[in-house]
């Protein structure tokens, strides 16, 4: 009866960031969403409760308007959401995620074990989820493409990509795990869903209610736009156009 | 400076971070510290690649993962203090890296992609965020500056023969909760896409697994390797995942990259920022391809790409 908590941050939706002059980059038009990884955290923590029961909470640390992606997260079959909720907690790095939602959950959540993305959307450091265990002192398997609950239900059994292969490990609780995509396909919420989720308890916790926030240890001196603009030069179907293309390529001595 | 400390799984990945790891010591003569499995590592190579020592990980029982390792590093990275600790960005890199940082307490910049001296004395790095929409420039405030690199991202360092330096065997890591209770070899490709000279790409614009040997022709015609973008490996299982370009996939840097119905996101985009040419074929003329591709053909694959075959087996006589 493993409880789990799964992690998700609200993070902008990168389809909508615009180019602005002189390579910034233009926030203006930007969506929020649940970081595409997250989704699969969260539908993973609800399948291994509904294979195992107990509960699934999901944890998020964020400014007041990720208050959005707590309401989507319920709606994704989450029991009861827990949000560290405050102005402070807008544009964390990777160590003051890890450690404020460390203090969360030693103060408030019970747990076997803990789903994370592989990574987040917007700034995939790829860090959050190996921090908070070695912050809550317990082991981390990363880069997992399926979990089993152990036979004698005291632990899991995880596959985790690794460059060679895939690696199969067995870790008693607690434990947490980071999920690839291809380990689930994430739930699409219905309407019923998201009514369901306006009436599960919400818990906010404040900055003042935890240890003081540390100071952030990578600092983002500049953010510009990556130029991958290139002069496309279009060409036609006709057999004379695809001609004229290979010639294109050969001129230009690409053709090895 | 105290010091510059690399660590990697493979010998090849060692003589990578070997180069900025040199050209970060060069001005005041910093040592460099390799910590590599004695499996995997070649210490002459590392000496002659400018390494001042060389620590080993001896191998250890099968169940025992590489992770295993963190408290005996983070002992010895302790008591060097080295000023730099540079990891290859491998799944096991990353995630040693991200836990190391924790139990030093500093800053880590993954899957950087250059790292250059700042005025004050502190680092610069960049690597891309946003699926690849920007350059994040980023300092660590923390000591030491932590960066994982992504293999081939960096050449092997030059070398020089006749350099000697320390081999010490680490003290063998306490017992770890992770037990290793069986390995999968994944299905692979063979080809390594990544040094190819002419890349062929697939994406969701093939409509069938069967069309993929389309695909398979033009590479053969143009003496290149078949690439595919996520949703073709991960989705649908039609190719190998090490076969995948993207940000979470593989970065390509060819010389020619064909992509076919391949719509042009920017997770996929950036991991062909370093190609040569660009041509792109997809029946959507507002695809986002056509605006990162040096060539294109707005068009149906299925018509194209055996027009294409043709002209290059008429070339090539």
């Amino acid at each position: 009866m493993p409880d789990v908590i799964a992690c998700f941050k609200w993070v902008v939706d990168e389809a909508y960031i615009r180019k602005g002059a002189a390579g910034a980059l233009d926030f203006s038009a930007v969506d929020y969403k649940i970081s595409e990884y997250d989704r699969n955290a969260l539908e993973e923590a609800v399948r291994c409760r509904d294979e195992g029961g107990g509960k699934v909470t999901a944890l998020t640390a964020g400014g007041p308007e990720a208050a959005k992606g707590v309401k989507d997260a319920l709606s994704r079959g989450a029991d009861t959401a827990v949000f560290a909720g405050d102005p402070a907690f807008a544009a964390l790095d990777s160590s003051q995620t890890a450690a404020v939602l460390a203090a969360v959950i030693r103060s408030r959540i019970p747990y076997d074990l803990i789903v994370c993305g592989e990574g987040s959307g917007d700034q995939y450091a790829q860090q959050v989820g190996p921090r908070l265990a070695e912050n809550l002192g317990i082991p981390c398997v990363s880069y997992v493409l399926k979990i089993n609950l152990a036979a004698d239900g005291k632990g899991i059994v995880a596959e985790r990509r690794v460059e060679e292969g895939i690696e199969v490990v067995e870790v008693p609780f607690p434990v947490l795990v980071t999920v690839l995509p291809e380990i689930n396909t994430p739930r699409i919420p219905g309407v019923k869903d998201t009514l369901m989720a306006g009436k599960k308890p919400v818990v906010t916790v404040k900055k003042e209610e935890l240890p003081a926030l540390g100071e952030a240890k990578l600092k983002t001196l500049e953010m510009a736009a990556a130029r991958m603009e290139r002069n496309c030069e279009l060409f036609g179907t006709t057999a004379e156009d695809i001609a004229r293309l290979v010639a294109t390529l050969q001129q230009k001595g690409v053709l090895g | 400076m105290a010091g510059i400390w690399i660590i990697a799984e493979k010998n090849e990945q060692v003589l990578e971070l070997l180069t900025p790891a040199g050209q970060l010591a060069a001005p005041d003569g910093g040592r460099i510290t390799v910590v590599v499995p004695e499996a995997a590592g070649n210490p002459e190579d590392c000496f002659a690649a400018g390494a001042a020592a060389v620590l080993l990980l001896a191998p250890l029982p099968g169940e025992t993962a590489l992770g295993a390792w963190l408290p005996v590093l983070e002992a010895e990275i302790k008591a060097a203090d080295p000023d730099v600790v540079l990891l290859a960005a491998t799944s096991r890199g990353k995630e040693l890296a991200a836990r190391l940082a924790a139990r030093l307490e500093t800053g880590l910049c993954s899957n950087c992609l250059s790292l250059i001296p700042g005025p004050d004395g502190s680092l610069v790095m960049e690597r891309l965020a946003y699926g690849g929409a920007a350059l994040q420039r980023v300092t660590v405030a923390g000591r030491p500056v932590m960066a994982t690199i992504p293999p081939r991202t960096f050449p092997p360092a030059a070398t020089v023969t006749g350099r000697e330096g320390e081999v010490r065997k680490l003290p063998p890591p306490p017992p770890d909760p992770v037990r290793i209770v069986a390995r999968k070899e994944k299905e692979r490709s063979a080809q390594d896409i990544t040094a190819a000279k002419t890349v062929v790409c697939v994406g969701r614009g093939v409509e069938k697994r069967e069309d993929l040997d389309l695909a398979r022709q033009l590479a053969a015609a143009l003496g290149g390797e078949l690439g595919c973008t996520r949703p073709i490996s991960e989705e649908l299982h039609w190719l190998p995942d090490n076969l995948c370009i993207g940000l979470s996939g593989v970065q390509v840097k060819p010389e020619l990259y064909i992509g076919l119905g391949v719509s042009g996101q920017i997770q996929h985009l950036t991991g062909l920022r370093g190609a040569r040419m660009i041509c792109a074929v997809n029946r959507d003329p507002n695809a986002p391809v056509f605006a990162a591709a040096d060539l294109g053909i707005v068009g149906d694959l299925y018509e194209v790409t055996p027009k294409l075959i043709e002209e290059l087996k008429k070339l090539r006589g």
